[in-house]
């Protein structure tokens, strides 16, 4: 099995908690053979490397330095990454199983993979624009929201961490629940789980051609 | 039926979507391009009443729901649309039956968009930058100019050529992105003489703007800082302290409201009309009953307004700036007078209103210089060959 991870913090990046999670998440799914990619965000040290563990990193930086804001940024920076996971699809001769994209950020570049060259993708989620942002309803949270919408509306699966999530999700977003799967952030088999979600997403998709 | 190649068109703006001057220049190349055997795309932005999909001129035209997202500013909203655009051109096609051989985006409007699909689908990028950030501000002097100025360079850098419509507009690519000669092609912008035709009377249709005693002085877009148009409403009470007129200015613009009240401080708002917007058939016929268009623009890449003047016969009087000097040669196909001063301009339109027999060799001299050098036909097949070269040279690289 072949994945492409898409997350706007990975090591050494640290923003948050998603970058140490998603690293522990890489490193098991590699350990357990799956061919991980990592594509990801950093503004110098881009460019392909191997990680002990088997996971390849990709990192891109802003073609556009100068930014308005979050949104802009990000919006550029999706054009980046669309050229590295393309670039990862080409060496791989397409045979890629699935994206899986941590947060809102780089959905944009997933939906455009999946139009283009039939990617399917999981969005898998670490916390969501109404909940960090309670109540702010402004444009700008709101085309956050809109991005995120457009990721549960686009994806194949949604994964989150928690039953309280899932229930979130379907709650605000109006994403029917089968469409959820939870997996338990501090289960020792964090890759295991993953890889039993990808395993069936891959199966679909071959039963589905 | 059997196409020598297709095309991607990217633009934000497509008939009956108007804002600038890529609009119409979208229209004929690829209504030409497509009498050249070459299969068109376009993909747009959405319009009140416009459908989603239709083929124009053999064109086929997709206009995609781009204010889907709230935005907080208009450079954002330009993002998001682009993140539309994309998806909606990559499921686009992945679709259709013909394999696109080339994508080719307009300005940095829709730069995000087609530098994604360049890379997504691995086919050339050609990009066409029909004015720069730079230009347009005179500079860069805030965030979102620079941004957006940057935008612009990262869209040159991705494309495989990129193409300006003016000498002027090449060098000052070149100097503004820093780009290598090779990497740039000059193809004019073209006009349609056809638009202009016939012989119908229109002196009912002038008297709804002008008393008979007034010639008709015509200012054509938007009213923005660089087009001018402040430097024509100075030079008004000049003119008409020489000749008898009525100013009217079409279409609209943030300094509107700013020239408003200088018209009114001046008294004199029974001598200039501010037309607002005006439909494609009464902007022709109004072009053709003008005795003097004046184009005083600071920036000017191109100066699409100047050609159709001409090809309307109506006497052009421009400023000597960017893509209207080449488009104007003084004293034959117009008058040229100083950017940014009144009294030349006003001097210009004086002489071409108060000469008629100078006006008359203005005016069949700028016609027959459009329909020699300014023709879409000729045009499309330029832009034919930059394509078949492009693709010439991407046959032999390894994303082949």
């Amino acid at each position: 099995m072949r994945v492409i991870i898409f997350s706007w913090e990975y090591p050494p990046r640290v923003v948050g908690q998603l970058s140490g999670y998603v690293s522990a998440l890489s490193g098991q799914l590699a350990s357990n053979k799956v061919d991980v990619n990592v594509v990801t965000y950093d503004d110098s040290a881009t460019g392909q490397t191997q990680e002990a563990s088997g996971v390849k990193t990709f990192r891109v930086a802003n073609p556009v330095r100068t930014h308005i804001g979050v949104l802009t940024w990000v919006l550029t920076l999706n054009q980046e990454v669309e050229r590295a996971a393309t670039n990862i699809y080409y060496e791989a001769h397409k045979h890629i199983d699935l994206i899986d994209v941590f947060d809102w950020h780089f959905i944009p570049a997933a939906v455009t993979l999946k139009n283009a060259l039939d990617l399917p993708f999981v969005f898998s989620i670490e916390s969501i624009e109404d909940q960090r942002s309670p109540n702010a309803n402004a444009s700008y949270n709101m085309a956050i929201k809109s991005i995120e919408w457009l990721g549960f509306y686009e994806a194949s699966r949604i994964s989150v961490k928690s039953e309280w999530m899932k229930e979130e999700i379907v709650r605000i977003y109006d994403v029917p629940k089968e469409k959820i799967t939870v997996i338990s952030s501090d289960s020792d088999s964090l890759g295991k789980e993953f890889q039993k979600m990808y395993g069936k997403m891959a199966e679909a998709k071959k039963n589905e051609t | 039926m059997k196409h020598d190649l297709t095309v991607m068109m990217l633009s934000w703006e497509y008939p009956p979507r108007v804002i600038g001057g890529i609009s119409p220049h979208i229209y004929f190349l690829s209504k030409h391009l497509a009498k050249q055997d070459i299969k068109v795309y376009v993909v747009t932005c959405d319009f009140p009443g416009a459908p989603a999909h239709e083929v124009i001129d053999g064109v086929e035209v997709y206009r995609v729901d781009s204010y889907k997202n709230p935005a907080p500013d208009f450079a954002t909203w330009v993002y998001l649309m682009n993140m539309n655009m994309q998806k909606e051109t990559a499921a686009l096609t992945r679709k259709i039956s013909d394999k696109i051989d080339v994508f080719h985006a307009h300005d940095w409007l829709v730069a995000n968009a087609g530098i994604g699909l360049k890379h997504v689908f691995r086919k050339p990028l050609l990009a066409t930058m029909h004015s720069t950030e730079m230009g347009r501000r005179d500079g860069l002097h805030t965030t979102t100019e620079n941004m957006i100025h940057e935008t612009e360079a990262w869209l040159t850098y991705e494309a495989w050529k990129v193409i300006c419509c003016s000498n002027y507009m090449i060098s000052h690519v070149k100097y503004v992105f820093g780009l290598p000669s090779d990497k740039l092609v000059m193809v004019p912008n073209g006009v349609n003489t056809h638009n202009y035709d016939g012989n119908e009377d229109l002196k009912e249709y002038r008297s709804k703007f002008a008393l008979p005693e007034e010639k008709i002085v015509l200012f054509v877009g938007r009213l923005v800082y660089e087009k001018g148009i402040h430097v024509l409403i100075n030079a008004v009470p000049k003119i008409l302290s020489k000749v008898n007129a009525k100013f009217i200015i079409v279409g609209s613009g943030y300094m509107k409201e700013q020239l408003l009240n200088i018209v009114r401080s001046m008294g004199l708002e029974h001598k200039v009309l501010f037309q607002g917007f005006l439909d494609e058939p009464s902007l022709l016929k109004l072009q053709r009953c003008s005795d003097v268009s004046v184009v005083p623009s600071l920036f000017e890449p191109f100066g699409i307004v100047a050609l159709e003047a001409m090809a309307a016969q109506s006497p052009v009087v421009a400023s000597d700036t960017g893509g209207l000097s080449e488009i104007i040669e003084h004293d034959v196909t117009g008058v040229k007078v100083y950017p940014n001063n009144p009294d030349s301009l006003a001097w210009g339109i004086t002489k071409v209103l108060l000469d008629g027999y100078y006006a008359k060799q203005l005016r069949e001299n700028a016609y027959k210089r459009v329909q020699e050098k300014y023709d879409w036909e000729k045009i499309a097949q330029q832009t034919k060959r930059i394509y078949e070269g492009v693709l010439g040279e991407y046959s032999k690289s390894f994303w082949a």
